[in-house]
């Protein structure tokens, strides 16, 4: 037997015996080592980074970093707000929202909390700074631009103005 | 190639003992019970019958296998079963989860969408670029995370190379059931270049995602949608999604597959099947055409599902880039002249020992993964027999 054939043999032999390790070993190994790699999943999707909590009485509003989509993504750059917990909001919904922090609301954010979860949502949101742009009885239109309920929280993303 | 007629025609592959052939199937008997029972896998009786039928099932195959001396034959019950059972078992647990298969916005914003391994090679650019992930999931080491999934992938592929499409695609075997349907097929000329079909897909896709930063080919053209999850349709562009892919599916997956008898989808669209193919050349199995029993009948080109092997490529004694070692032109070969090869080894010398340590690697993983998969679909028909 040549060396080469020798070789092949061994390499055959550890396939087989990666394929036994790979429900025990391999795959977990890789899976963390992807995971180690640092990749994160689009802020069009995930929504961004929390940067900031405001708490109002029962519930809160997180407010996300601003996202800005990449190349001919078809989305414009837009802000996510959290409301949450859901069973601690009101039935409707009516606030102005400090985005920037820079103690001046910016927005004005309305909509109603329906009792059943699955309902759809619809909200108003009126701009106090141009840097913001108005939704009027959104849905679920673009990433850039909804209102839906996501488990024990009622996100809102409200787009930027393009400039 | 060798056309010489003088060559004795070689006598089919003798049927090999039942002890001998239980005797090589007892690893994978051992394997099916170490996957499906090991401590704390199953909790309820359903779950258990449907392990114990799969584990019997898989093991049941792989003897045959040994005492027939067929691989494709054999395999095809695998998967054939695997690709009817995956949608039973998928869209049943969507159904429960969220109550439709049609995948919300808000599911995607929670990263909740179950990743499936046709969008890895679409992920690759953006991730190097950017490390951004152009895909509405989460990477999760557990279940359904990307992370999970690549790392599935990846110990397969180093295992078995494009014998992913053969031994792991749930997909596939949708369209093979279909092309084993009809006795004979109605089109059998089919035109060479359409052998480049996945090969642009992939190309288009893999810039077009990078561009538009979302997995394009998951947005507009997975015929596969139509049986595991899509787009909620909320608009216009929802609704032309669903029909592109529902006209896709009718036709690559269902309609092509019964006239021609090939696996049409994975021959001229599938993108992750062009991909897989590169990884061909770091596996060490192999398929090859011993020329000093050949003579050309071409039986193993018509047999190939996939358009694997051309007269040049049998001229050279080897496949094409995309074989996915299905092993339908070993079967098929009067002469025995198509055999399972290792790399670095004489071609045709003692090719049953490379096709058994294949097959061993092969099985072991099916059994891990498609076995999992026909259990899951299996407790679900269980559930509704109950």
């Amino acid at each position: 037997m040549t060396l080469r054939a020798k070789l092949g043999y061994t390499a055959a032999g550890l396939t087989v015996l990666a394929a036994l390790l790979t429900p025990f070993l391999l795959i977990g190994s890789f899976a963390k080592g992807f995971a180690a790699l640092g990749l994160h999943v689009d802020e069009v999707y995930s929504g961004g980074p929390k940067v900031r909590t405001i708490q109002n009485g029962a519930y809160s509003i997180a407010i996300h970093r601003p996202v800005y989509p990449h190349m001919l993504q078809n989305e414009k750059p837009f802000v996510q707000l959290d409301w949450s917990p859901v069973s601690a909001l009101p039935p409707h919904v009516s606030d102005l929202v400090d985005v920037d922090g820079d103690g001046q609301p910016d927005l004005h954010v309305s909509f109603d909390v329906p009792s059943n979860p699955k309902a759809p949502l619809n909200v108003n949101v009126e701009p106090l700074n141009s840097r913001y742009e108005a939704m009027q009885n959104a849905g679920k239109e673009k990433y850039s631009r909804l209102i839906v309920r996501v488990d024990d929280a009622i996100l809102v993303r409200v787009p930027l103005q393009n400039k | 190639m060798a056309t010489n007629a003088r060559l004795p025609r070689l006598a089919p592959a003798p049927l090999r003992g039942i002890v001998r052939s239980l005797l090589l199937t007892l690893p994978i008997a051992v394997w099916s019970l170490l996957m499906f029972f090991h401590p704390g896998s199953h909790t309820d009786p359903k779950s258990r019958i449907a392990a114990a039928m799969t584990a019997l099932f898989m093991t049941a195959l792989f003897f045959m296998m040994m005492r027939t001396g067929k691989t494709y034959r054999w395999r095809r019950w695998f998967f054939v079963t695997l690709g009817i059972l995956f949608p039973v078992g998928f869209i049943y647990n969507m159904v429960i989860a969220r109550g439709t298969i049609g995948i919300p916005i808000e599911e995607m914003i929670a990263g909740r969408t179950p990743f499936c391994f046709l969008p890895i090679p679409l992920l690759i650019l953006p991730a190097a670029l950017t490390k951004t992930l152009v895909f509405p999931g989460s990477i999760m080491t557990s279940s359904h995370g990307i992370a999970a999934m690549v790392g599935l992938w990846l110990a397969i592929t180093l295992v078995l190379g494009k014998g992913w499409c053969a031994y792991a695609c749930f997909f596939g075997g949708i369209e093979e059931s279909m092309a084993a349907v009809p006795q004979r097929a109605k089109i059998r000329k089919i035109d060479p270049r359409w052998r480049y079909g996945p090969w642009a897909v992939l190309l288009a896709m893999v810039l077009l995602s990078l561009a538009l930063f979302e997995p394009a080919y998951c947005m507009w053209l997975c015929p596969f949608k139509a049986v595991s999850e899509y787009v909620a349709a909320r608009n216009a562009v929802g609704l032309v999604q669903n029909g592109i892919f529902i006209l896709l599916f009718a036709g690559l997956v269902i309609v092509l597959p019964l006239l021609t008898k090939k696996r049409t989808q994975c021959s001229f669209f599938c993108l992750f099947g062009a991909f897989q193919s590169i990884f061909n050349k770091i596996s060490i199995f192999e398929v090859k055409i011993d020329q000093t029993h050949c003579k050309p009948c071409n039986i193993c080109q018509t047999a190939c599902p996939t358009l694997s092997l051309s007269k040049e490529s049998i001229a050279h004694g080897e496949t094409l880039l995309t074989c996915m070692k299905c092993g339908a032109c070993v079967d098929a070969c009067p002469r025995q002249a198509v055999v399972w090869h290792i790399k670095g080894t004489q071609i045709a010398w003692k090719p049953e020992r490379a096709r058994l340590m294949f097959l061993y690697a092969a099985w072991a993983l099916a059994v891990m993964f498609g076995g999992s998969i026909i259990a899951q679909g299996l407790v679900t028909i269980l559930h509704f027999v109950a």
